[in-house]
């Protein structure tokens, strides 16, 4: 079925993408979930539950944010702690969060993902 | 200087920060502790309590990237960016299309160079301490004299006081991991054989309530009386 193909080239596109931000060495790792499963890639084992903890709080509380100030449709979100930056978003069913370094240019990382 | 003068400073530097920046939507300042200090006028109070509700939730899990400095999010319709400025957060919201480099330029320089001067000006008397909070391990208490208190540890009970200038602490708050949350009062631990293992005894009924095993850890917090 052509519109199934269309959608699995687009998930297959989507995994190429954080493979090969990831490869980056200022990018610490990513986090893509569907409703039925998850690819976790983050580079610090240790982290990994805290990390996807923070991934789905973050996408939660965008959400009941842009609700609130009714800012419409979540593009992105972007949060910056003391060391990490996260950026999540949200393309079909799918979230993505990808942790960086501060210094990384997120808006070149979403367009990446965005384009896919 | 009053309570008063420094909201109202706040709020002025607000409203005239929205004058240079038409596109800003809603403005206000909260602290790290939850307390809302000054808003542009536009924002409602549910709406900010609403909006510092969810960023103190986003901020306790955000310990693992080292806290939470900021926070923006793009929409369709409109941006939102929370910004730290020492120890208070400025909340703006504003239109698609605003530049936000030159709002940011307005803002970090803006807000706190008044923050600093009202500092300097008089100490602010904004910053409350946080209130201290405790993880135990549930237990319960069954029996006919098992009450509706809580019981743990003098130890915290006397250190909560402590740093609550001298204060009673009767009342705690009691948090479960799934979120659950719920108020009741609190003795010290009655059986010495209880004591010291870093428990907190509570009635089956709470348990219930809280939807809370024997074994798991919660968190306790003390209710200034």
């Amino acid at each position: 079925m052509p519109a199934k193909n269309k959608l699995e080239e687009k998930i297959e596109n989507l995994h190429a993408s954080l493979e090969s931000i990831k490869a980056r060495d200022e990018i610490i790792g990513y986090i893509l979930r569907d409703p039925k499963s998850a690819s976790v890639d983050i580079k610090d084992p240790s982290k990994i539950i805290d990390y996807a903890v923070l991934s789905s709080t973050v996408l939660d509380s965008g959400e009941y944010m842009t609700s609130t100030f009714e800012l419409g449709k979540v593009n992105h979100i972007v949060i910056e702690g003391g060391d990490v930056k996260v950026l999540s978003l949200t393309t079909g069913d799918h979230r993505i969060s990808v942790f960086m370094s501060k210094n990384v240019d997120h808006d070149a990382i979403c367009k990446s993902l965005r384009l896919k | 200087m009053s309570k008063d003068m420094y909201t109202t400073a706040l709020k002025n530097t607000l409203t005239e920060i929205k004058k240079i920046c038409p596109d800003i939507n809603y403005s206000f300042i909260f602290t790290k502790d939850g307390a809302i200090i000054a808003g542009d006028g536009e924002a409602d109070d549910t709406l900010m309590k609403k909006a510092v509700h969810s960023f103190q939730s986003l901020a306790e899990k955000a310990v693992a990237i080292g806290g939470l400095d900021a926070l923006s999010i793009n929409g369709e319709k409109g941006k939102l960016h929370i910004s730290r400025i020492n120890d208070m957060y400025l909340v703006v919201t504003t239109s698609p299309n605003a530049d936000t480099t030159y709002l940011h330029s307005v803002t970090n320089v803006i807000v706190p160079t008044v923050l600093k001067l009202l500092e300097n000006i008089a100490p602010t008397p904004l910053k409350s301490m946080p209130m201290p909070s405790q993880q135990l391990v549930v237990d319960t208490i069954t029996g006919f004299f098992a009450g509706d208190n809580v019981q743990i540890d003098d130890t915290h009970l006397k250190e909560w006081s402590q740093q609550l200038d001298g204060k009673d602490v009767n009342e705690v708050e009691i948090e479960t991991i799934g979120g659950k949350k719920t108020r009741c009062g609190v003795k010290k631990i009655s059986d010495p054989k209880q004591q010291g293992k870093g428990l907190v005894l509570m009635p089956e009924k709470t348990c219930r309530a809280l939807e809370a095993k024997k074994g798991e850890l919660v968190k306790v917090k003390p209710i200034e009386s």
